[in-house]
């Protein structure tokens, strides 16, 4: 008897001092996943591999080699799939009951668009050995990213207790761009620093959720009960909107005097959605809506390049070689790709020996894919996006405060909206704006932000509070059990 | 010639249905998801959160899920019940209205806190915002989803 207490005694002991010992939790869903996008990958490499070398023998006029399955840079293709994994390790061995399926949707846009970079002239763009080399690099960093905050951002308070100072850095950050920085094509987005040179819009997006998150779960009560009334009409509280719409306005101009309008169009999109998300008032978005329309009109007649994007949109076939020759080529694209594309390696063909689209590995990335996978494959590609929203509207939804619940809806809304900025505007359904196809197009920047979004989707969407009263865990009572026999 | 072309078209298929495999497993997942939080009851409107209770009646970390009216006071006819003595009989009340809560002194001796200031009449309440009552801190906090 006294032996048996002074053991259980010490095993309490020892249970007890690892406080913060971090036990592993198994992660089945994700590797299920995982797998499957591994798979994926491998197939979309061989059928890369398979397709050019199969043209190369057409191209020599000789018989097609007997054993055309390789895959096409196995290298690249590899060591992105081991990324993804060892990403997986670490949560796994974090121990959070976080969010399973971001990562794998992540893993899988990204490697469409590692293919897609692969299967391009590799001197299109960067210094590292080529287009795909450079790009991996970034995917392996932006797959860091989402490991490092997966496992070590466990509150948030650091976020939405400085949402000013995150709001002047960022509006810091775009001027400076704007003093320092250096134009490529007619638009000032880059900044080069020592030997890096990023686009600050890509990270002021985050910054920008970051703040509207802790202003409206700040204001939110006064927003959605105050109103001035201005006469019969009313309008939605103007004292409080203030500072928001003075920060946001901030933003804004600056992005449209850098002439960046995707950026602006998404910080636009991003506003007026958080601000029904947060107040569930839908005559925000119709006073969002009719100043979108007027101030879309103001840019039309005030600035050239804007004319210049809508006449190409309204008929681009006006200057085909010219001003529309862009927007043509993807039109092209796309018809040539079909129902089910080309196949990746068998679309685009080159005019002396490069791609008709100028910036496919950056603003066309869509309509590359629509031509080498065809509408089924764009399809499946717009659902990949669809799930990253549903996924961050879920997190939000479960969240236990407003700040985590706008956060990540917001976080989420970014992707979701950019996606379809770019997407619709390599249609033609939209004006085009020079703005990144999410996790695909070519782009360090783009990357980066968009990782760290999702790396901060995974850390918020842990269940922070344990259940409260758990009366009958079964791990507990065996713990129990397993202490009374000893 | 014609068995290369047809594994190509066969890869190229391949890869394609691996791409609907892969979200046509996600979309089970997350089916799977929202079925069991619709299994979930999820009337309630808020939760209120101990955070402080000297007395130990309510307990510190206990959590109440909220309908559109809740009492708090001594007497045993208030939806929450908060034995401390510098509660009064009727103390305050959690109110729902339309898309935000809010909360009311009713008339209490030693007043409402809301975020260390005290309120007179009827106060705006943000979720994380905690109310004092006598020495018993509580925590607004949303509906488990």
């Amino acid at each position: 008897m006294s032996v048996n207490t002074v053991t259980a005694g010490m095993r309490a002991v020892g249970r007890e001092t690892p406080r913060f010992r971090i036990t592993p939790r198994f992660r089945g869903r994700e590797l299920t996943l995982l797998v499957i996008v591994a798979i994926a990958l491998v197939a979309g490499s061989v059928s890369l591999g398979a397709t050019r070398l199969f043209e190369a023998a057409q191209l020599a006029e000789t018989a097609p080699p007997t054993d055309i399955l390789v895959l096409a840079s196995p290298g690249l293709v590899l060591v992105y799939i081991a990324a993804l994994f060892a990403v997986h390790g670490a949560l796994v061995l974090a121990g959070r009951r976080t969010d399973q399926i971001l990562l794998p949707t992540m893993g899988l846009l990204g490697g469409i668009g590692l293919l897609f970079m692969i299967r391009l002239p590799q001197d299109l763009a960067g210094r590292l050995g080529g287009l795909a080399q450079t790009q991996l690099l970034w995917l392996v960093i932006g797959l860091t990213i989402v490991a490092v905050m997966g496992v070590v951002v466990r509150n948030d308070v650091w976020l939405r207790r400085y949402k000013y100072t995150w709001a002047a850095a960022g509006v810091g950050l775009l001027l400076a761009t704007f003093v320092f920085g250096h134009d490529i094509n007619g638009a000032r987005l880059s900044l080069t620093i020592g030997p890096f040179s990023g686009q600050p819009s890509e990270l002021l997006k985050v910054i920008l959720v970051v703040f509207l998150a802790g202003y409206l779960s700040e204001n939110r009560p006064l927003l959605v009960d105050e109103s001035t009334n201005l006469g019969p009409i009313r309008l939605p509280p103007l004292p409080y909107l203030a500072p928001m719409v003075v920060m946001w306005a901030i933003a804004l101009a600056i992005v449209i005097v850098q002439r960046d309008l995707g950026a602006a169009l998404l910080f636009f999109a991003v506003f007026l959605l958080l601000l029904y998300v947060s107040t569930a008032r839908f005559s925000f978005v119709v006073i969002g809506l009719v100043a979108f329309v007027l101030g879309a009109g103001l840019l039309y007649f005030v600035f050239d390049h804007v004319r210049v994007r809508v006449d190409i949109w309204v008929d681009p076939f006006a200057d085909p070689t010219g001003a529309g020759f862009q927007v043509v080529q993807a039109l092209h694209a796309f018809a040539r790709g079909g129902l089910i594309g080309t196949g990746l390696g068998a679309g685009l063909p080159n005019i002396a020996g490069r791609p008709p689209i100028p910036a496919l590995h950056t603003d066309f990335p869509f309509a590359g894919l629509g031509e080498e996978l065809g509408l089924v494959g764009i399809l499946a590609v717009l659902g990949l996006y669809l799930v990253l929203v549903e996924r961050g509207l879920r997190i939000a939804s479960a969240a236990q405060d407003e700040f985590r619940a706008i956060l990540a809806a917001g976080l989420s809304l970014v992707i979701g909206v950019q996606a379809f900025i770019i997407a619709a505007g390599n249609l033609k359904l939209i004006p085009l704006t020079g703005i990144t196809l999410p996790f695909v197009s070519y782009g360090g920047s783009s990357l980066l932000a968009n990782s760290l979004i999702v790396g901060l989707l995974i850390a918020l969407s842990e269940r922070t509070r344990e259940p409260l009263p758990p009366p009958r865990r079964p791990g507990r009572l065996r713990r129990l059990f397993d202490r009374g026999a000893a | 010639m014609d068995a290369a072309v047809l594994a190509i078209w066969v890869l190229r298929i391949i890869f394609l249905a691996l791409l609907y495999g892969f979200l046509w497993m996600v979309v089970r997942a997350l089916v799977r998801d929202l079925r069991s939080a619709a299994r979930e009851p999820t009337t309630e409107l808020g939760r209120l959160v101990v955070t402080a209770s000297p007395s130990g009646e309510p307990e510190a970390g206990a959590s109440f899920a909220l309908d559109a009216i809740t009492s708090l006071g001594r007497d045993v006819n208030n939806s929450i019940v908060v034995e401390d003595e510098f509660v009064s009989a009727t103390h305050a009340a959690l109110t729902y209205r339309g898309r935000a809560w809010y909360v009311e002194d009713l008339g209490s001796t030693n007043g409402t806190f809301v975020n260390g200031s005290q309120i007179d009449g009827l106060s705006p309440l943000a979720f994380g915002d905690e109310i004092q009552i006598g020495q018993v801190k509580l925590r607004l906090e949303r509906a488990r989803a």
